[in-house]
C-alpha cells in the first residue's frame, strides 16, 4: 500500500508529527507509583487526562464478550480502542481510509476470538496490539500479491508453547505495569527510537533518511534505547 | 544444548512491532520457537505496543464505524485456504515453524562439494530471500561477506566461526563489516535457515563459481 518512493515523504511526516506531538509524551502517566523521574518531564505531566492502559475492566469485558456475546462490553472496548488502531495504522503510513477498515477488523477479531483470549500470556492492550499488528501484516502482503494471510498463524504456534505456564495471569499483570513504568523512564529520545520501530514498516536506512542521521546512529540509538528498556524491565522484578 | 546466540533486542522488538519484512519475519520466528527467552522479550514488547497503542492519540472512527461492524459481528468466520506444505517424507528438517512449512520449497540445488541450497518462496517478493543450507560434516563454508544484512538460524547440526558454536537454535546476524569463516561440525549435517538481503560476496573462485547459484 506503500510506494517505496513515497515512504520518506510519509516518513518525513511522521517525523514531523512527532515532533508536533512531543507532548503527548505526557500521556505516559503510569496509574503505578513512579519511579523519581526528570524535572522537566514532571513538568509535562498532565495526570488523569486518559484513562489508565490496562484498567482490568479491559480483560472483564473481553471476557464478557466471551462468555456471554455482551454486545455493550464490544461497544465499550470499541469505543476506546478502534480509534487507537485507526490512529496505530495512520501512523505505520496507512492510508486513512484502509486503517479505517483494518482498525473496523481488528474489532471484528476481538469479537471472534475473545474466546482465545488469555490474560495470563497477554494484557487486553496488549493482545489488541498483536491482533492489529498481525492485521497490518498480512493486509500488507496482499496489496503486495493478493495472497492469504498467515501473519496470526505464527501467534498461535507459540501461544499454545507458552500458554501453560504456572502464574502466567499475575506474571503478566505485573508485567504490563512493569512496562509502563520502564516506558516512563526513557529519555524523549530513546522512547522515540522504540515508536519508530513499532509505527514504522521501515528499514533502519530509511529512518536514518528520514532522519538526517547516519544509519550507524540509528542502530546505536536503537540499540540504546532497547538496552535501557531490558535494564528497566529487568531492575523491577 | 542450550542456546547462546540470539537476536539483538533491537530486532526482536521489530519482529515485535510486525516491522521486519517477511524474510527475517521467518528468520526471527525460526528462533523464537526454539529459543523462551527471545519468546519472553518479544511477549514484552507487544506490551510496549500495548501501551504505545493506547497511548497514541486516537482518530475518529467514521460516524457508521460501529453499526458496520455490529452488523457483522453474526458472520462466520473466513475459513482459510489449505495450502501446500513440505512435500511428504521431508517433514523431518526440525525446527521449522509450521507457517514455513506451508510455504513453497525449491529443489535442494548443490552449490559447492558437500553444500546444498533450498529456496524457500516467500508468499510475497522482498528484499530478503530465504533458503535452507545444507553443508557436509566438516565443510569450510566460503568465505564471504554481504551487502545486506544475513540471518541465519541453526536448525540441525552446528559449525563454528569466530564468535563461538553454533547449534540448534542459535542465531547469527551478519551485516557488512563481518566477515564470517563458518566451519561445520565433524559430527554430520549441519542445516540451516538462511534469510539474506542484498548480495552475497564470496571470494576465491570456488566464490564465483557459486554465486549465480547463490543469487537464486
Ligand atoms: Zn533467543
Amino acid at each position: 500500500m506503500i510506494q517505496p518512493g513515497r515512504r520518506i515523504v510519509i516518513l518525513v511526516m511522521q517525523q514531523a508529527l512527532l515532533c508536533l506531538d512531543l507532548p503527548r509524551r505526557t500521556s505516559f502517566a503510569s496509574p503505578m507509583p513512579k519511579a523519581p523521574r526528570a524535572p522537566q518531564r514532571l513538568a509535562r505531566m498532565q495526570p488523569g487526562k486518559r484513562e489508565p492502559a490496562e484498567a482490568p475492566h479491559w480483560e472483564v469485558l473481553i471476557r464478557a464478550i466471551a462468555a456471554d456475546q455482551d454486545r455493550d462490553a464490544f461497544a465499550r472496548l470499541f469505543a476506546y480502542f478502534a480509534p487507537r488502531v485507526k490512529a496505530f495504522m495512520q501512523r505505520s503510513g496507512v492510508p486513512a481510509d484502509a486503517a479505517e477498515e483494518l482498525a473496523q477488523e481488528t474489532m471484528i477479531n476481538v469479537w471472534r476470538k475473545a474466546a482465545l483470549f488469555d490474560a495470563g500470556t497477554a494484557g487486553a492492550a496488549a493482545w489488541i496490539f498483536t491482533i492489529a499488528r498481525n492485521l497490518r501484516i498480512d493486509a500488507y502482503r496482499r496489496t503486495q500479491r493478493g495472497i492469504d494471510a498467515t501473519a496470526a498463524e505464527f501467534e498461535f504456534e507459540l501461544e499454545t508453547d507458552d500458554a501453560m505456564q504456572p502464574d502466567a495471569a499475575m506474571i503478566a499483570k505485573q508485567d504490563q505495569t512493569r512496562v509502563r513504568a520502564a516506558l516512563d523512564q526513557l529519555s524523549a529520545e530513546q522512547l522515540r527510537v522504540v515508536e519508530l520501530s513499532f509505527f514504522e514498516q521501515q528499514a533502519h536506512a530509511d529512518i536514518a533518511a528520514a532522519l538526517g542521521i547516519p544509519l550507524g546512529t540509528v542502530k546505536s540509538r536503537l540499540r540504546l534505547a532497547m538496552n535501557r528498556l531490558r535494564d528497566l524491565l529487568d531492575g523491577q522484578s | 544444548m542450550s542456546i547462546q546466540h540470539h537476536p539483538d533486542d533491537a530486532l526482536l522488538s521489530a519482529f515485535a512491532g510486525g516491522t521486519l519484512d517477511s524474510g527475517q519475519h521467518v528468520a526471527i520466528a525460526t528462533h523464537l520457537l526454539a529459543c523462551a527467552r527471545c519468546r519472553n522479550f518479544v511477549r514484552t514488547m507487544e506490551r510496549v505496543g500495548g501501551s504505545l497503542l493506547t497511548d497514541v492519540p486516537p482518530a475518529p472512527m467514521s460516524s457508521n464505524a460501529f453499526a458496520a461492524v455490529e452488523a457483522r459481528l453474526g458472520e462466520a468466520p473466513p475459513s482459510r485456504p489449505v495450502t501446500p506444505s513440505l512435500p511428504e517424507g521431508e517433514t523431518e528438517i526440525p525446527g521449522l515453524p509450521k507457517f514455513v512449512r506451508r510455504y513453497r520449497f525449491g529443489r535442494w540445488n548443490w552449490v559447492a562439494p558437500s553444500v546444498h541450497v533450498r529456496p524457500i518462496e516467500l508468499p510475497e517478493p522482498g528484499q530478503t530471500r530465504v533458503f535452507l543450507l545444507r553443508s557436509g560434516p566438516g565443510t569450510r563454508l566460503l568465505q564471504h561477506s554481504h551487502t545486506g544484512v544475513e540471518m541465519t538460524c541453526v536448525l540441525a547440526g552446528g559449525f563454528s566461526q569466530e564468535q563461538g558454536h553454533y547449534g540448534p537454535g542459535d542465531f547469527d546476524l551478519g551485516d557488512e563489516s563481518i566477515d564470517h569463516h563458518p566451519v561445520v561440525d565433524a559430527d554430520g549435517d549441519c542445516i540451516c535457515l538462511v534469510a539474506m538481503q542484498g548480495e552475497l560476496r564470496l571470494a576465491g573462485l570456488l566464490g564465483r563459481l557459486m554465486q549465480p547459484f547463490v543469487r537464486l
